[in-house]
């Protein structure tokens, strides 16, 4: 099997994970297995996935559950994920 | 497609259920549990009889993996000697040693 196969599936495996964690409310447990995933995402040049990017805070790396550790919010054209820790991503909606 | 026997060498062992089967630290021996951390050279393995997460050092190790397939597959932990993220590009047939 093939390197890049094998990493898509660490790094989906690794979400998994990551969620799971952060539902058992072990916060940087989540954190850990969200930046392994990013690094190799990096290290084998493969985009991260859209489930990835849009649940996982890009300031303190925890994998965001709305609701539980994540505000969602819809503003004009836009919707808004605020975090726990402050930081704010945004993403179109039509 | 999950973990295969041939793969889990360079794939992802956090989540795996395990148990040590031989090592050269005596007391190791028998610890069973999942696997929560991966560094370098150990395993971080949180036992299923408690919270604690026991770090087990891969060298001198041979671990027992439990597949979510639900096979079992012994393992040297030599082999799994390598940093965490780059264990996957490590294609496993250096005939170095």
């Amino acid at each position: 099997m093939d390197t890049a196969t094998i990493a898509r599936e660490r790094i989906e495996r690794l979400r998994e994970l990551a969620r799971e964690a952060t539902v058992a409310g072990r916060p940087d447990r989540s954190r850990r297995y969200v930046r392994r995933a990013r690094r190799i995402a990096e290290r084998n040049r493969l985009s991260l996935p859209v489930e990835f990017t849009r649940f996982t805070c890009d300031r303190c790396d925890v994998y965001l559950r709305p609701g539980d550790n994540a505000r969602v919010r819809l503003q004009d054209g836009h919707v808004v994920v605020t975090c726990d820790c402050g930081q704010q991503a945004r993403y179109p909606y039509e | 497609m999950p973990v295969t026997p041939e793969s889990l060498v360079r794939h992802e062992l956090v989540g795996l259920a395990v148990s040590v089967t031989a090592a050269d630290n005596a007391d190791l021996v028998g610890i069973e549990g999942s696997v929560v951390a991966e560094t370098t050279q150990t395993l971080g393995v949180e036992r299923d009889d408690s919270d604690r997460v026991v770090h087990v050092p891969k060298d001198g190790t041979t671990f027992t993996f439990t597949l979510p397939a639900g096979e079992d597959v012994a393992v040297e932990g030599r082999r799994l000697n390598g940093r965490p993220a780059r264990r996957t590009e490590n294609t496993g047939d250096s005939k170095w040693r």
